[in-house]
């Protein structure tokens, strides 16, 4: 559209045609003819009215119009109780700013518009986070207006160094996305790097933070989340503490957090709120749910068909006898399993609360003792599959949950293959995959492989606090004391 | 100029890069050649192997720093002409190639023998190779992280082989010294080529981030696998008696089969499982050393493509061929032959003729 280039002109009637031939079929634009002033000049007022605020509108601009008494020369004469306004002549700006939600005001005779920011859409309220819960942490979680999110996080830095940069995605959905760092701490080249990768993206729109994830991760092919997504404020700003990129998408709820390394994805809010002994126990739980959420079913399978002898006798008769009247192999009744329980697990999570609950039941029953006593599955089996289950809900990142509930099917079937030799051979390709990945240019197997020592205190085992004085080093922070030694 | 700056490893991953290089497939059979040539002195020949191999060692840093952008491939050529140099740098490829050949063949035979007995060879070297391919792709950088991670993954496995110490008799040790010094020198040959695998410094030299360290990060290395050995050589003898040892295979794995927990039996078989992580640290370095030396032969920068031919030619002769024991215990020997030169003359030799040269060209300079 050409007109769209162009400036403005002094009358107000070529300016509305102008209007009313780019936007066509838009019911939803509003076309306000007024006289204001002493004496009266005529003055129009455009805006979007499902993207605005009517009563803004009508206490804040119309109200003070209606009953101006002064006499208008030009639009810098109007005086609106409005904070956030600004003038333009070009037509591009104008349109640019009525889809955001604001007001323009064109006089007669000026060729100047004045934008008066009436925003005002939809929006849900602050509430608990949904897929994050805690304890102890805040009870606010991200919603899906940016400014809102990041005053949220805003509450908690109220520091000059949280610079705050915005940028736009997409060619349709000129999606704002917001990227939030500690100007201090945060590494310049991972900025940059990011920068650049954001500005790389050349798509319709952003629906969802996922969707940018995906486009900007270093490793497309790898099974682990490279970043991390979060809905909770109070994580975000303790990754901005320790130099990471804290990234916020308009219109979605989630924000993604880099560079990350793998061990972050199993550190929660409440392991620093909680005493460390109990944090560190947490720690090692999971650590331990991580191993056994993959390799539980291969070792069955391992076991039963390769290695037989490694069982001791006792319990070998157990699982003879409950193996007794199972026709299938150990890999198909693994795989009937834990595909029946992923199923349960989607189900539950697509269907409307209240007959999700009946996914419970029915599922309980499926997998529990009825298959049992059917002789489809043995009851070790069961076991091990809800042991399975459970393990991998423990995981606090869904990301991280999801990708270690995948890796258990190839794992499976290399146990089944090869036993013992296929699941370390497994085991050896995570690893050997997880130490060439990196998040940002940053190595994700840090600080294992390679290794800082320094920042094992909050890895494994959640050191007391009073020890964690330096920021961890993942993610190559520029300025590294965190805290003071204030304790005897 | 740093030609491999993006590749560098940090002085830990260095030091676990070279001691995993050693410690490996050696140390599964050292204990029952050791007591077979030295008996009760055998430990003792891993004390001086030790010395003759951290000597040899800093030789080649010394002849290593004077380039310190410089692989061995590199210096070959810059110091022996065209023709002299590219034999030397196959030589090199040859021999990591022997190496690679036999750790991936000794890793698969250990594993049909002691856990997968039904399965055929070819379908277990695609299974290794698939770590193998990953790992060496991503070049030295990542094959030291992989060292450091597998050290720390399997720094409980010593500790372990050492349990049956406390069920021994430490009255095996002795006497020391009842014939002599003759069977423990005869036995030092032994010993220093279990230490081999530093040899690959010079390799990853010019990729080592302090350079400062690097004599230091080699002794380190090679007290370390020094440690290794003489703790699972020590276990052996007392638990076994020197003169009991020679008669097992793999005494190191026998060890293992004494140990019994209540809720597991045969935990040899989930400790061999996990020994490939070990032999991994030594089999991918030498393949990644061929690869990389190759590649580099014919000019070619990015090592996948060479990596991949040589992983279809392995995978394609495990097809064809399987080795029997006594087939890898020629290779393994054919491997000690020619480390002996590559590893402990040639560092030598290159030393001398390097600081000949160098003197000679300054001098000229002058």
């Amino acid at each position: 559209m050409n007109s769209t280039q162009q400036l403005l002109t002094h009358s107000l009637d070529a300016n509305e045609q102008t209007l009313r031939d780019y936007f066509t079929k838009t019911p939803d634009l509003v076309y306000c003819h007024l006289l204001i002033g002493e004496p009266k000049k005529r003055a129009l007022l455009v805006y979007l009215n499902t993207l605005v605020d009517k009563n803004s509108i009508n206490n804040n601009i119309i109200d003070p119009l209606l009953f101006e008494t002064k006499q208008i020369h030009t639009i810098a004469d109007i005086q609106l109780p409005i904070g956030s306004k600004s003038y333009t002549t070009k037509w591009e700006h104008v349109i640019q700013h009525l889809f955001q939600g604001e007001t323009a005001l064109l006089l007669d005779g000026d060729n100047h518009v004045l934008l008066l920011d009436t925003q005002g859409w939809p929006q849900r309220a602050i509430a608990e986070p949904q897929i994050e819960s805690s304890l102890k942490g805040s009870h606010q979680g991200f919603i899906e207006t940016c400014e809102k999110n990041i005053a949220l996080i805003r509450r908690y830095l109220p520091h000059q160094q949280l610079k705050i940069e915005e940028t736009t995605v997409g060619r349709r959905g000129h999606t704002p996305v917001t990227l939030l760092y500690l100007e201090d701490v945060a590494h310049p080249e991972v900025l940059q790097e990011l920068r650049d990768r954001i500005e790389q993206v050349d798509v319709d729109t952003i629906v969802n933070t996922g969707e940018l994830m995906q486009h900007i991760e270093d490793n497309p092919f790898s099974p682990f989340p490279q970043f991390l997504l979060t809905e909770r404020p109070d994580a975000a700003v303790s990754n901005l503490l320790q130099g990471r990129i804290v990234i916020v998408v308009d219109r979605s709820p989630s924000v993604m957090i880099g560079p990350m390394t793998f061990i972050t994805f199993f550190q929660t809010v409440d392991d620093y709120s909680t005493r460390w002994m109990i944090a560190s126990f947490l720690r090692l739980l999971r650590l331990l749910a991580f191993f056994m959420a993959i390799f539980l079913p291969s070792a069955y399978i391992a076991a039963l068909s390769f290695h037989y002898e490694i069982i001791p006798l006792n319990l070998l008769l157990t699982i003879g006898e409950s193996r007794e009247r199972v026709p299938l192999p150990p890999l198909l009744e693994a795989i009937l399993m834990e595909l029946a329980i992923e199923m349960l697990r989607e189900a539950g999570l697509r269907l409307p609360a209240p007959i999700g609950q009946t996914v419970g039941i029915v599922g309980g029953v499926v997998i529990g003792q009825a298959a049992v006593e059917a002789g489809i599955v043995s009851n070790i089996m069961v076991v091990i599959v809800s042991l399975t289950a459970i393990a991998s809900f423990i995981i606090p990142n869904p990301d991280m949950s999801e990708s270690i509930r995948l890796l258990r099917f190839p794992m499976m079937i290399a146990a089944s293959l090869f036993g013992l030799v296929g699941m370390v051979i497994g085991f050896m390709l995570i690893i050997g995959h997880l130490i060439s990945l990196e998040s940002l240019g940053t190595p994700e197997g840090s600080p294992f492989a390679p290794a800082r020592l320094r920042d094992w205190k909050d890895t494994i085992l959640r050191f007391p606090l009073w020890m964690m004085r330096t920021r961890p080093l993942s993610a190559r922070p520029t300025q590294l004391t965190r805290q003071k030694k204030f304790r005897k | 100029m740093k030609r491999y700056e993006f590749n560098e490893v940090t002085t830990m991953q260095y030091i676990f890069l070279i001691s995993g290089t050693q410690i490996g497939i050696g140390i599964l059979s050292l204990p029952a050649q050791l007591a077979d040539i030295a008996n009760t002195d055998g430990w003792i020949a891993i004390l001086i192997g030790w010395i003759i191999s951290i000597t040899a060692s800093t030789i080649i840093i010394k002849t290593m720093e004077k380039h310190p952008q410089d692989t061995v491939f590199d210096l070959s050529h810059r110091y022996f002409g065209r023709i002299f140099g590219t034999l030397i740098h196959l030589a090199f490829v040859a021999y990591a190639l022997l190496a690679s050949i036999t750790v991936v063949f000794t890793a698969i035979h250990i594993t049909q023998v002691w856990i997968l007995p039904n399965t055929p060879n070819y379908l277990i070297m695609i299974l290794f190779m698939l770590p193998g391919f990953l790992i060496t792709r991503n070049g030295v950088r990542v094959l030291g992280r992989y060292a450091e991670a597998v050290f720390y993954l399997t720094i409980w496995m010593p500790i372990l082989i050492a349990i049956p110490l406390q069920k021994g008799t430490i009255l095996y040790m002795l006497p020391i010294l009842k014939e002599g010094w003759t069977p423990i020198f005869q036995a030092v040959k032994t010993t220093i080529l279990s230490f081999l695998g530093f040899e690959l410094t010079f390799v990853f030299y010019p990729f080592l981030k302090e350079k400062k360290h690097a004599i230091k990060a080699m002794v380190i290395a090679n007290s370390i696998s020094a440690f290794t050995f003489l703790l699972i050589t020590v276990t052996c003898f007392i638990f076994f008696s020197p003169d009991e040892t020679p008669s097992l295979i793999w005494p190191t794995l026998s060890l293992l089969k004494t140990i019994e927990f209540s809720f597991i039996e045969r935990f040899e078989v989930i400790f061999l499982s996990f020994y490939l992580f070990v032999m991994s640290t030594t089999g991918i370095p030498y393949i990644f050393t061929t690869v990389f030396g190759m590649s580099q032969l014919i000019g070619k920068k990015d090592h996948t493509i060479v990596l991949l031919i040589a992983v279809c030619i392995f995978i394609l002769t495990s097809f064809l061929y399987n080795p029997s024991f006594s087939h890898i215990q020629t290779m393994g020997s054919w491997w000690e032959r020619y480390g002996l030169w590559g590893a402990y003359i040639f560092p030598v030799i290159l030393f001398i003729y390097v600081s000949v040269a160098q003197w000679f060209r300054g001098g000229k300079k002058k």
